[in-house]
């Protein structure tokens, strides 16, 4: 097994080009990916840590189940929004998004 | 063999993560983060945590990348994003703030909390389930109530524009 | 063993192990082409016998057993192109795909005890993870043919997912609740005293109906239908592709089949005066033909008939499934 501090680098990667997608991208979709990114990032530290303690628990899985769905359900609103803007607004920049402006 | 697997793994993780974000094509960019996806999983599976790894390739393979892919299709083609024109400063904060996180975990000791739930010799698929619906159960219950919010808000989202 | 070959002997013990033989011979790579090929075959008879047809005749003496082996030259020397226009990437990607993960979901299934590529703790949630996996495929390379027809065969594989995806896990619930494992070699041997089929036979029914819809096969073809869209996703593939696009279709067959009489019918237990294997292979074999007699006596659904069912009456019947399986192992929920 790799020592915990291997799969906390990766963990760590992740983060990282998760952070650096959701800063300088202004495509709604692609800012969707950039926390979906972070969101496995968590996952894999996690469990990661859980399984890498003396003595291990499950309770890291357990945790990571929940986040998956949650993941999911994120998603699925975040999706159903998006489509909604491009209908309103014929595009999904961000920064181009300033209906709500008074 | 563990070694090479987890060296594999982790370069397809992240270089499927930085295609995902800077590929041109969209489409080309949720194929990625789908590919990322799968060295997730299989980082998962290298951590004794199968049922777990085969729930995010299920999950996340099977249903988010192909929602992301049909809604990159329905909207279609986008005429290029505006740049922000901050990506050095943007590259410097991800790189500071991962550092920064780095070296919280590198202080954290894995063995300083206390859990509920320790296995001995390893986390077998029956500790996992007994954990989920014992330890967990109240959380799971409130989980399934906010994932019938989402599918209503879903349903609601794509549903208010009929009239116009 | 004394290294009788020198340095040639690792080589030829991994080339004589039996797992190496297992994955190459059978159940592994050469079986499944072969078996895919007789699918194929077997599918244009039965077909062809429920209307009054003769179907392959002449490829052999043997009612035309090698017709598909004729039509695999055929196809291969067929030319191979890629449409105008068109994603190469993802056009030629895509099919090829779906044919490892079609072997592999073989992989899986347990022919006989220690006949077994994989034999992994949550073998069945594997099995359903990596089928999950074939819309995402079929809507890239509906895409990437950059056509009307096989893009609106794609989106229809993507809405038909989420008709059957939900009823098809919770049925197979069920059995996890009566075996106590998801261990499909484990799932076997706990239906020693009886088969599921009989306790479970509405997740039985549930598990058929949503797998022949995951297959696409004809209730539930509709991201192929000849008659609507000209074979909907695989409508621009030439030649070979066309046969890497065709594949995985045979080769689920033959996986679900396996994979339902592992489930309901007790894979390879039978009396013991055959072989393990050969019970295995004749459920498959018996499943196969079954969902064959589908394809040639119902009408195709519609899209919006196939989503109303799978939302209320299968996830519903599910639903009454699990309850149903809860008060044979459990019993009667006392307050």
């Amino acid at each position: 097994m790799e020592p915990l501090s291997s799969f906390f680098a990766v963990s760590v990667i992740l983060l990282g080009i998760g952070i650096y997608g959701l800063t300088t991208k202004r495509n709604a979709i692609r800012i969707l990916f950039s926390i979906e990114l972070i969101y496995n990032a968590a996952n894999l530290n996690i469990i990661a840590f859980a399984r890498l303690r003396n003595p291990p628990i499950v309770t890291g899985q357990v945790l990571v189940l929940f986040t998956i769905a949650l993941a999911a359900m994120e998603a699925a609103v975040g999706l159903s929004i998006i489509i909604l803007v491009s209908r309103l607004n014929a595009d999904i920049d961000l920064s181009k998004l300033s209906k709500l402006k008074g | 063999m563990t070694d090479l697997l987890f060296l594999a793994f982790a370069a397809v993780t992240v270089g499927a993560a930085i295609l995902a974000i800077e590929a041109r094509d969209l489409v080309y960019g949720a194929a990625a983060l789908g590919i990322a996806f799968l060295g997730v999983a299989g980082l998962f599976f290298l951590l004794d945590a199968a049922y777990v790894g085969w729930f995010q390739i299920a999950v996340y393979i099977g249903a988010v990348v192909v929602l992301i892919l049909f809604t990159v299709m329905l909207v279609g083609p986008k005429k290029g994003e505006t740049p922000l024109g901050l990506k050095r400063v943007s590259l410097l904060a991800a790189m500071l703030m991962s550092l920064l996180l780095g070296m919280t975990g590198a202080l954290a000791n894995a063995t300083a909390f206390p859990g509920p739930d320790s296995c001995g010799s390893g986390c077998d698929l029956s500790l996992f389930s007994t954990s989920l619906l014992k330890n967990y159960g109240v959380p799971l219950e409130f989980m399934s109530l906010v994932m019938a919010a989402a599918v209503i808000g879903a349903l609601a989202l794509s549903k208010t524009d009929r009239g116009q | 063993m004394a290294p009788v070959l020198g340095p040639l002997q690792p080589i030829v013990d991994m080339l004589t192990s039996p797992l190496f033989l297992e994955i190459v011979l059978f159940p592994g790579l050469l079986s499944i082409a072969i078996i895919g090929a007789l699918l194929g075959w077997l599918e244009r008879k039965v077909t062809a016998r429920v209307q009054l047809r003769i179907g392959p005749l002449y490829a052999s003496p043997a009612g035309g057993i090698l017709q598909m082996f004729a039509d695999l030259i055929k196809l291969s020397f067929k030319e191979l192109f890629v449409p105008e226009n068109s994603d190469a990437f993802f056009f030629i990607m895509a099919p090829t795909t779906g044919l490892v993960l079609g072997a592999a979901l073989v992989g899986l299934i347990p022919f006989a005890p220690g006949l077994q590529i994989a034999n992994i703790e949550v073998g069945l949630p594997a099995f359903l993870a990596i089928i999950t996996l074939s819309p995402t495929l079929i809507l890239l390379a509906g895409w990437s043919a950059n056509s009307k027809f096989p893009f609106i065969g794609g989106l229809r594989a993507l809405f038909q997912q989420t008709a059957y995806e939900i009823p098809l896990w919770l049925s197979a619930l069920g059995v996890i609740m009566m075996a106590g494992t998801m261990n499909l070699g484990q799932i076997v041997n706990a239906q020693t005293s009886g088969w599921f089929i009989l306790p479970q036979a509405l997740g039985a029914f549930i598990f058929l109906v949503t797998s022949v819809a995951e297959m696409e096969r004809l209730p539930f073809d509709l991201p192929e239908a000849e008659s609507e869209i000209m074979m909907g996703w695989q409508a621009e593939y030439p030649g070979v592709l066309f046969l890497a696009a065709q594949g995985p279709g045979f080769v689920k067959l033959y996986a679900f089949s396996a994979l339902f009489s592992v489930m309901f019918l007790g894979g390879f237990l039978g009396p013991s005066f055959l072989p393990p294997l050969f019970w295995m292979l004749l459920k498959t074999l018996l499943i196969i033909v079954l969902i064959m007699l589908l394809r040639s006596t119902f009408p195709r659904v519609r899209l919006d008939q196939l989503l109303r069912a799978g939302w209320t009456t299968l996830l519903t019947l599910a639903i009454i499934n699990i309850g149903i399986t809860y008060i044979l192992v459990v019993g009667f929920p006392t307050l």
